[in-house]
C-alpha cells in the first residue's frame, strides 16, 4: 500500500511539476514557428502565462500577409489529458464577409484522452450557434450548424440533412 | 539526539524536490535545444504603393494641374429615358439586343451602345434596362402600338439580363479600341463571389527561390469574361494600377478595393514581352 502511495504521489509531482515548469511562451514560439511555414502567422499584444495555461490578448491573424481575423482573447488550457483552446471575440476581416460570418462571440475546441479520436469544436455568433467534431482517424471534420440565420454565404458550402445546415470536409 | 524532522517526510520532502530539479531540467534542456526564444510576427509592409487612378493632366489650360478621372467613352447626351420607347427585345445566352423608337427613330442596340446618353445593360423577357450618371434605368417593352408611351421607372436593384437561375455573372467585358470596358456589374459579382473567379481562372505562384515573385495565369476558361480581357496562360500579372503584385497581400489589397475604382491597368509579362492593358469600370 505505502509502495502505490508513493507510485500515485511520484506521478502527481511529475504531472504538476511538467504543467507548471513548462515553458508554455516558449511552446508556443514553437507553435508560431511551425504556423509560419505554412504562412500562417499571429500577432499578438501581449501573452500571460497561468499555471495551466498561456493567453494570447488582441491576437491579429495574418495567412500570406493578409490579415484574416482579429481575436480578442485566445486562451490555450491544459491539465496534459485534457486540453481546451478558447477564441473570444474573433472577428473575422471585413473583406471576408461574403465568405463568411464575421462575428463569433466564442470558439471552444476541445481534446480529452478518454475520447482520443475526436476533437470537439463549439462556437456562437452571428451565425447562431454550431457544434461539431473533428475525426482524427477519418480525418473528417463535421460542423452542424443550429440555426439557419446569418450563414446565407456559407450555404454553397454547407450540405442539409434532417437536422440542418452542415459543413463536411476532409483534412 | 531528537530529530527536528520525522526522517520519512524529510526524505519525502527531498524526493518531491529532487523530482521537480529533474523536470525543470528537463524543460530547460528542451527550452535551449529545441524552442526559439522569440515567436514571429507579420511585419507590415511599409513603403507599397497605393493603386493610383487614371487622371488627366492639363498643364497648358490650367494654372495648376487638375486631376480629373477618365471618362467613359460613351456619350453622354442628355434627355430624358422617357423619349426611348422599347419596341423588340432579342434576348440570347450570349448576346442581347433590342429596338427602340427614339425622336421618331427606330435604332437597333447592343448591349453597351448608347441612346440620348443611355447606356444598354441588359434586358429582361420584357423590358430593358439602361444606365445613366450611375443611375439604373428599367424601359418596358410597348405592349401595343395603342398604349402610346413605353414605361419607365428608376430602378434600385442591379439590372436584369436574364432570368436568374442561379448566381451567374451579369456584366460582360466590351471592347472600346484602345481599352476595354468591363461591366461593374460583372466586377461587383466576382467582388462577392470569389469561388467564381477561380472556376473561370487559374492562378499560380512565381517564386524567385524561396521568395514570392508573383502570379503567372495558369488558364483561362474560354468565353469567361477573363478570356475576353484578353490575358492568357502563362501570362505574369507584374502590377494592378501601379501597386506591385509580388505578395498576396498586395494582391488581397486590390481585390479589396476593386469595387471603389473606375480604371484598371494590369501590366503583364507575356513570354519576354511586358504589356499594358487598360480597362474601365463603368
Amino acid at each position: 500500500m505505502q509502495m502505490v502511495k508513493k507510485i500515485f504521489i511520484t506521478i502527481a509531482v511529475i504531472w504538476f511539476a511538467l504543467l507548471v515548469l513548462m515553458p508554455k511562451q516558449e511552446l508556443y514560439y514553437k507553435l508560431e514557428k511551425e504556423l509560419a511555414k505554412n504562412g500562417i502567422k499571429i500577432n499578438e499584444k501581449n501573452i500571460d502565462e497561468g499555471l495551466f495555461s498561456l493567453t494570447l490578448n488582441e491576437a491579429d491573424v495574418y495567412a500570406k500577409g493578409i490579415k484574416l481575423a482579429s481575436v480578442e482573447k485566445v486562451k490555450f488550457f491544459t491539465l496534459l489529458f485534457y486540453t481546451q483552446v478558447t477564441l473570444d471575440k474573433l472577428h473575422l476581416d471585413d473583406s471576408l464577409k461574403n465568405m463568411a460570418p464575421t462575428r463569433t462571440e466564442q470558439a471552444t475546441v476541445t481534446h480529452a484522452v478518454w475520447n482520443p479520436l475526436n476533437i470537439s469544436v463549439e462556437a456562437e455568433g452571428s451565425f447562431g450557434g454550431l457544434s461539431g467534431a473533428a475525426a482524427l482517424a477519418d480525418k473528417t471534420l463535421r460542423l452542424d450548424f443550429n440555426e439557419s440565420k446569418g450563414i446565407e454565404m456559407l450555404k454553397p458550402k454547407l450540405k442539409k440533412d434532417e437536422k440542418g445546415w452542415y459543413y463536411e470536409t476532409s483534412f | 539526539m531528537k530529530h527536528l524532522f520525522k526522517p520519512e517526510v524529510f526524505k519525502g520532502v527531498l524526493g518531491i524536490l529532487v523530482l521537480l530539479l529533474l523536470v525543470k531540467i528537463v524543460w530547460f534542456v528542451l527550452e535551449v535545444l529545441w524552442l526559439p526564444s522569440s515567436g514571429v510576427d507579420h511585419m507590415a509592409q511599409k513603403g507599397g504603393k497605393a493603386l493610383y487612378y487614371r487622371v488627366k493632366l492639363t498643364p497648358n489650360e490650367a494654372a495648376a494641374p487638375v486631376a480629373t478621372p477618365t471618362k467613359a467613352p460613351v456619350k453622354q447626351a442628355s434627355g430624358s429615358i422617357k423619349e426611348i420607347k422599347l419596341l423588340a427585345i432579342y434576348n440570347a445566352a450570349d448576346v442581347t439586343v433590342i429596338t427602340v423608337e427614339h425622336k421618331s427613330k427606330t435604332k437597333v442596340l447592343s448591349r453597351g451602345d448608347d441612346i440620348n446618353g443611355f447606356v444598354l445593360q441588359g434586358a429582361g423577357n420584357n423590358f430593358a434596362t439602361f444606365s445613366k450618371n450611375s443611375k439604373t434605368y428599367k424601359v418596358l417593352l410597348l405592349k401595343s402600338k395603342s398604349s402610346g408611351k413605353a414605361s419607365v421607372k428608376p430602378v434600385v436593384s442591379k439590372p436584369v439580363t436574364r432570368k436568374p437561375k442561379a448566381k451567374i455573372a451579369e456584366g460582360d467585358v466590351t471592347d472600346a479600341g484602345d481599352h476595354k470596358v468591363i461591366d461593374r456589374t460583372l466586377l461587383d459579382h466576382y467582388a462577392k463571389n470569389m469561388d467564381d473567379i477561380y472556376k473561370n481562372v487559374g492562378i499560380g505562384e512565381v517564386r524567385n527561390g524561396k521568395d514570392l515573385a508573383g502570379f503567372r495565369i495558369t488558364f483561362v476558361r474560354r468565353d469567361s469574361p477573363f478570356a475576353k480581357l484578353g490575358i492568357k496562360r502563362d501570362d505574369v500579372i507584374k502590377s494592378i494600377n501601379g501597386q506591385e503584385i509580388n505578395s498576396y497581400n498586395a494582391a488581397f489589397g486590390v481585390y479589396k478595393n476593386i469595387q471603389n475604382i473606375d480604371n484598371l491597368t494590369l501590366v503583364i509579362q507575356r513570354g519576354k514581352e511586358e504589356m499594358e492593358l487598360e480597362y474601365e469600370i463603368n
